[in-house]
């Protein structure tokens, strides 16, 4: 449990470190061999190119949504600076500077939004060394520093890429624009997967790993002989979770795999003791309603779940009983609060949140067992889990 | 921010990692020098003694009632995740869908120990499993507490005193201290001119204004409108106060829990 006692991501990193020195980019290990890293099937239709990871984020009203036409160039990314909570503290900032900084950036926040003072708080943490030295060291430029409270406050870029972590469990993860930012509902799927018989030795998929958060906390607590096989079709997510991955040490736990679900797991086909996902669940309809930092900064492909918000999902269903081995264990998480499946489902409304679990039960029911729907820590209907026969 | 956890870690030790064998003491006075901060002990003993009861008949009661004491041995002998299986666990604040559909940073949690009723809470800090670490480490506390006072009026006077120990106030003759007038944002219009500049959360003058604030605050069963009424500010500005600090706002909110008020956010 590394990082669970530190009090700040910076002291958490520098716990890590000395276990595990991360890797900094200029020689980043070649993909791994494996026969498969090659596919690179952009399998998804509706607006499936990732925001490109470099330049500030247009602001909101200049975005198009979907811009389809002129998609980002692929595997151009080969190196990438590492996200500032982890770049060296090399830039002297004298109090008096930081001090007009600190007013200038509260001045900024509206009364409306408190929790923005946490995040100045935070972002000053993750920007510079904990030592109350005077001049502070920084790990960027004040006004870069500057820029990027701008861009928070302003173009409500998520604060997670504005430091590049999102702390998750007791991880802090790392996170750019092009993944998804780990969700806190989404922490419980580790303790669902801890529980299941046969879990430490056993293999594991984890479809559309995204930062690699699930693949990287579940690889943690595996015994000898397990495994995590981590898929993701998105070039950004292949970086970053490889980055994660290496960051905690699980390389010899978790094998990346670039390709869409399914696809690039056809050699552990019927091998798997579980498979965890949680794919892109908003329905297509809902995306413009998104918060902002939401909607217009993550990722579509993460985002999307097309009609109903359950295209993934079932393909996903699909896919399961060849994928799991007799007995295995699945946890999708997924989205039941909207009004999904309503068309689906009018006959029963009421019965709406219990949509994939009854379409597994009967649909599939030679299949699977002990399907059923697990709240999340709201008491929303987060998750469904089950069995295979 | 760090040293509002640094602080909270010394008070209430972090778990074990749950991966390493724990020891798992069955007496409860082990489990209370393990698990009960100094402070606390004090106050505890503070309290029986002020205790109208006879506190040393209402200990040998306890030894007699062997069955309460076992059961909550038990309870602290349990590993993090039994002990959790017995919790419900909420967040403060579950509207809309959550998951995907929102970026929300702040992961407060809340316990609640379904065999005993006792809530324990955690918002100091941003993952959400730091956060139910702390709460059950509190939980913990809250327990040995009970194992010592197993008379309930008691427990929830140590509760209250446990949250901190506050002086009382007489609301009709009160005046703000200069400490707490020294951290109020100049607009308070009790707060006049010779006070000179607002004192922040940085300063270490903040800290006695912040324990005058907590005084107040607790005289006013936790309700921050009347608290901002008497200091001259809007609910909206003494809120943002509060906000400002950590170690303020932890406070603040574990007396507004204790009154069972919703935390501020």
């Amino acid at each position: 449990m590394g990082p669970l006692s530190s009090p700040s991501s910076a002291a958490a990193e520098s716990k890590i470190k000395a276990k595990q020195p991360w890797r900094c980019s200029p020689s980043r290990p070649a993909p791994s061999p494996h026969p498969s890293s090659s596919v690179r099937t952009a399998a998804r239709t509706a607006c499936a190119s990732p925001p490109s990871p470099s330049p500030p984020p247009p602001s909101p009203r200049s975005r198009r949504r979907c811009p389809a036409t002129t998609p980002p160039p692929r595997g151009t990314q080969t190196r990438t600076r590492p996200p500032l909570f982890l770049r060296p503290a090399t830039h002297p900032v004298p109090a008096s500077a930081l001090a007009a900084f600190r007013r200038r950036a509260a001045a900024l926040v509206p009364a409306s939004a408190p929790h923005l003072h946490r995040h100045l708080r935070w972002l000053l943490a993750d920007a510079s060394t904990t030592s109350d030295s005077d001049p502070a060291l920084f790990r960027a430029p004040l006004d870069h520093i500057e820029s990027l409270w701008l861009g928070h406050v302003r173009a409500r870029r998520p604060f997670q890429y504005v430091v590049g972590n999102e702390h998750w469990r007791d991880l802090v993860v790392a996170v750019k624009e092009g993944v998804l930012i780990p969700r806190p509902e989404t922490e419980a799927v580790v303790d669902m997967v801890k529980g299941v018989e046969g879990f430490g030795g056993g293999w594991w998929a984890d479809l559309g790993t995204g930062s690699g958060a699930i693949a990287v906390a579940v690889a943690r607590e595996l015994g000898d002989g397990g495994k995590v096989f981590a898929t993701d079709v998105s070039d950004v997510a292949v970086e970053i979770a490889r980055f994660n991955v290496e960051r905690y040490g699980v390389q010899d736990k978790v094998e990346i795999r670039q390709g869409s679900w399914f696809e690039p797991l056809q050699d552990v086909k019927g091998k798997l003791m579980g498979v965890i996902s949680n794919p892109p669940y908003i329905p297509t309809e809902d995306l413009p309603g998104l918060q902002p930092e939401v909607g217009w900064h993550e990722p579509k492909l993460a985002l999307d779940g097309g009609r109903d918000g359950l295209e993934h999902l079932l393909h996903l269903c699909e896919g399961l009983s060849s994928a799991l081995k007799s007995g295995g264990f699945f946890v999708f998480e997924r989205d039941l609060t909207s009004n999904i499946c309503a068309s689906i489902w009018q006959t029963n409304g009421n019965k709406q949140s219990e949509f994939l679990v009854d379409l597994i039960s009967s649909k599939w029911s030679s299949s699977f067992r002990d399907v059923k729907a697990v709240l999340d820590f709201a008491d929303i209907k987060r998750f469904v889990t089950g069995y295979h026969r | 921010m760090a040293r509002a956890l640094l602080l909270r870690i010394t008070r209430y030790p972090l778990l074990p990692a749950t991966s390493a064998p724990r020891p798992a003491p069955r007496l409860a006075p082990q489990l209370l020098a393990r698990h009960a901060p100094t402070p606390l002990r004090s106050l505890s003993s503070s309290a029986s003694i002020s205790s109208d009861g006879p506190s040393a008949g209402r200990k040998r009661e306890e030894v007699k009632d062997s069955n309460v004491s076992k059961e909550i041995a038990d309870y602290l002998g349990m590993s993090d995740d039994e002990l959790m299986e017995q919790c419900e666990m909420g967040t403060f604040k579950a509207s809309g869908p959550g998951g995907q559909h929102r970026n929300k940073r702040e992961s407060a949690v809340r316990l609640r120990h379904r065999p005993t009723g006792i809530i324990a809470q955690a918002v100091e800090d941003r993952s959400q499993h730091m956060n139910r670490a702390s709460a059950l480490a509190r939980l913990r506390t809250l327990i040995a507490l009970k194992v010592t006072l197993s008379d309930s009026h008691l427990f929830n006077h140590v509760i209250s005193n446990y949250i901190s120990v506050r002086r009382s106030i007489n609301l009709e003759e009160y005046t703000p201290p200069v400490e707490l007038l020294q951290i109020l944002p100049l607009k308070s219009t009790v707060r006049g001119k010779g006070v000179g500049p607002q004192i922040g959360p940085k300063n270490p003058k903040f800290s006695p204004g912040m324990q005058a604030l907590l005084d107040l605050l607790y005289a006013v069963e936790g309700s921050v409108s009347d608290a901002a009424k008497i200091l001259g500010l809007s609910t909206g500005a003494l809120s943002r106060l509060i906000l400002s600090d950590d170690s303020l706002r932890t406070a603040a909110n574990e007396l507004r829990a204790s009154k069972g008020l919703k935390p501020l956010r």
